[in-house]
């Protein structure tokens, strides 16, 4: 493996949470290596950190100790406006819930994010009518969130995290609110996205979602206790 | 502009608390500029009113009961020494004046007869003929300036004036010119009276002795007038043989303004009070609903640090909303005060004084942005920045 491959580089992690005089420790020092293209799902019961972890990936928050390198780039001690900074270049969310704006249209959602980065409203559109075309939503543009089924909605959120074409698409039990023939479609999505390169990370608790990645990386109380890559699509390596 | 068309959207999304936020501010906006409207035009019309009155002159009378008069009053005499002694003063004309019976043919009118010189009490324009002049004076000429109401009174049919004789009782006068008719308006500002004769006729004819009722006064240098004026009452006391309790009084146009001035002084405060308390009032209104929009877009605001927003871009955002707020608010309310205050000038001051003051919109924009600016920048701020510094992972969670 050469340096320049690699994504995303935790060395010995640690999280500590203060409440109070209390101290409450939930990740206990990761390591944990995700190389550019790889699609990898989280797994964990509730407690075990994957959302701590998930959080230090998504640069959302700072680890206690250890270092981690998002492209080489040791951003493990930057500041709140660095840190987003770095969201907007480097990172990609999609959400449980979907987290697009409500009186919005689709097309304005998409390009949220080229508007903090100070692109022009015009260039914002095109752009956002080029991804939105990539999710299969071109001819939903000026649609509302509210016009959109779950399944739309989430295709809208894909395609506003993928616009500033960032290095890692990082997902929350992003099918965690649909059925599951839209949970499959948006699998479907994911799939196409990493058969053209992009890099995923996915937390779920649904083995079935999981089983979608190449790679699934399972966490019990802020440790990591398995990391299997899947040999074949949505062949189950045991746990 | 993202963050305006953002922050529009919001407002409109939430039309009645919006419209409830600002009442505040458009009740305060509203009450200050119809106020500053009428304050304007009320100073206008004045202004207007005594826009006649000669800046460069004073009247002096004795302020006494009638019975200690005699002692008090000016000597014609006394006039022509003050002159002479009294710096600043180039020229003095005793005032009088009396109602008496005029007529012309036929016609004939109860009117206000009075003394005046070649340097009128006020300056108003002619309808016919001239004023009085300094041969009139010196002759003691029986001519006469009539004023508009009087030409109407005894000349109904109209026609040139000039060189008609009028009668004051037997006593004949040569009509050598008429003032022009005044502005349509309730309150008419007359100067002086009805028939103007030259003050060395009157003295003549109608003044026993050599006294004098009042005094007009003309000084060199107008900004050392109240100076002047406390010199020639004391002048005067020393030539009445009189002490400081034997009271005169005098009367001069920048008195008056500053009478009006005070007045107006006095209103602009209840103004302004009003203005500081109902943005007092409508800026917490505005903070208070700030407060409530940041805490139910909490998760929204996660959302946008997420995907990068830094917390100036959050800040930006949410100041733009109390600005689109609060301007909003002002602004109704800057219409409206224009639009009453308009309306209450048009109906009474116009009618009043027959003067239009053109409404002062500069100064109510400037007065409207101001409030805006004040009530963003107070008020807005604090719930902008609580957003900005808000936890992206906190504001996610909540629901």
């Amino acid at each position: 493996m050469n340096e320049t491959g690699v994504a995303i580089d935790f060395i010995g992690i640690t999280k500590t949470y203060k409440s109070g005089a209390l101290e409450v420790p939930v990740l206990h020092g990761i390591d944990m290596r995700v190389m550019r293209g790889e699609y990898v799902a989280i797994m964990g019961p509730s407690g075990s950190g994957k959302s701590t972890l998930m959080n230090i990936i998504g640069c959302l928050d700072r680890p206690t100790s250890g270092t981690y390198r998002l492209e080489g780039e040791d951003v493990s001690r930057l500041d709140d406006n660095a840190l987003a900074a770095l969201r907007l270049r480097k990172l990609g969310f999609v959400f449980q819930g979907f987290n697009l704006l409500a009186r919005t249209d689709a097309l304005k959602n998409v390009g949220l994010p080229l508007f903090y980065a100070g692109v022009g409203s015009r260039e914002r559109a095109r752009r956002a009518m080029a991804v939105l075309e990539e999710v299969g939503l071109s001819d939903r543009a000026r649609h509302r969130p509210s016009e959109l089924s779950g399944g739309q909605q989430q295709r809208v959120a894909i395609a506003r995290a993928l616009i500033n074409d960032p290095a890692v698409l990082l997902a929350d039990e992003p099918t965690g609110n649909l059925d599951t023939k839209t949970s499959a479609d948006i699998m479907a999505v994911f799939d196409q996205l990493h058969a053209g390169g992009r890099t995923i990370i996915m937390v779920t608790h649904d083995e079935n979602i999981a089983r979608n990645a190449r790679r699934i990386i399972r966490l019990i109380d802020g440790l990591v206790v398995a990391d299997d890559v899947i040999q074949g699509a949505r062949s189950l390596t045991g746990s | 502009m993202m963050y305006f068309e953002e922050a529009l959207r919001v407002l409109l999304a939430n039309k009645i608390r919006t419209f409830l936020t600002i009442i505040g501010l458009i009740i305060g906006v509203f009450a200050v500029i119809s106020i500053d409207v009428l304050g304007h035009s009320m100073a206008g019309s004045i202004d207007e009113l005594l826009s006649p009155l000669a800046d460069d002159t004073f009247i002096l009378f004795p302020a006494t009961v009638q019975g200690d008069f005699d002692k008090a009053a000016m000597r014609l005499g006394d006039l022509t020494t003050i002159v002479a002694t009294v710096p600043n003063v180039t020229a003095a004309v005793p005032l009088g004046g009396q109602s008496i019976l005029m007529r012309h043919g036929h016609n004939i009118g109860n009117l206000h007869l009075y003394s005046d010189s070649s340097n009128p009490l006020a300056n108003q324009p002619l309808a016919y003929g001239r004023l009085l002049s300094d041969d009139d004076v010196a002759n003691a000429s029986d001519v006469c300036v009539i004023n508009w109401k009087t030409y109407r009174r005894l000349f109904p049919e109209g026609g040139e004036p000039t060189g008609e004789s009028v009668y004051a009782g037997s006593h004949r006068y040569v009509i050598v010119g008429v003032l022009a008719q005044p502005r349509e308006g309730a309150i008419n500002a007359t100067f002086g009276g009805d028939v103007a004769i030259p003050y060395t006729t009157y003295q003549r004819e109608y003044v026993h002795g050599d006294r004098v009722f009042a005094a007009q006064f003309t000084v060199a240098n107008v900004a050392t007038m109240p100076q002047t004026e406390v010199a020639v009452i004391n002048a005067v006391r020393a030539l009445r043989k009189v002490g400081s309790d034997t009271r005169y009084q005098t009367f001069d146009k920048a008195q008056f303004a500053q009478g009006v001035n005070s007045v107006f002084n006095a209103v602009t405060l209840v103004v302004a009070l009003i203005g500081a308390v109902s943005l007092l009032v409508a800026g917490i209104g505005v903070m208070n609903i700030m407060l409530v929009s940041v805490t139910e877009r909490t998760k929204e605001i996660g959302t946008r640090k997420a995907i990068g927003a830094r917390r100036g871009q959050i800040l930006l955002q949410f100041l733009f909303e109390s600005a689109l707020l609060s301007g909003l608010g002002c602004f109704i309310g800057m219409v409206l005060g224009l639009v009453a205050g308009g309306a209450v000038n048009d109906i009474f001051i116009v009618k009043l004084t027959g003067y239009a003051a053109p409404p002062p919109f500069a100064q109510a924009l400037l007065i409207t942005g101001v409030f805006a600016a004040i009530v963003t920048l107070a008020f807005g701020t604090y719930p902008a920045y609580r957003a900005a510094r808000l936890d992206p992972i906190e504001a996610l969670r909540y629901e």
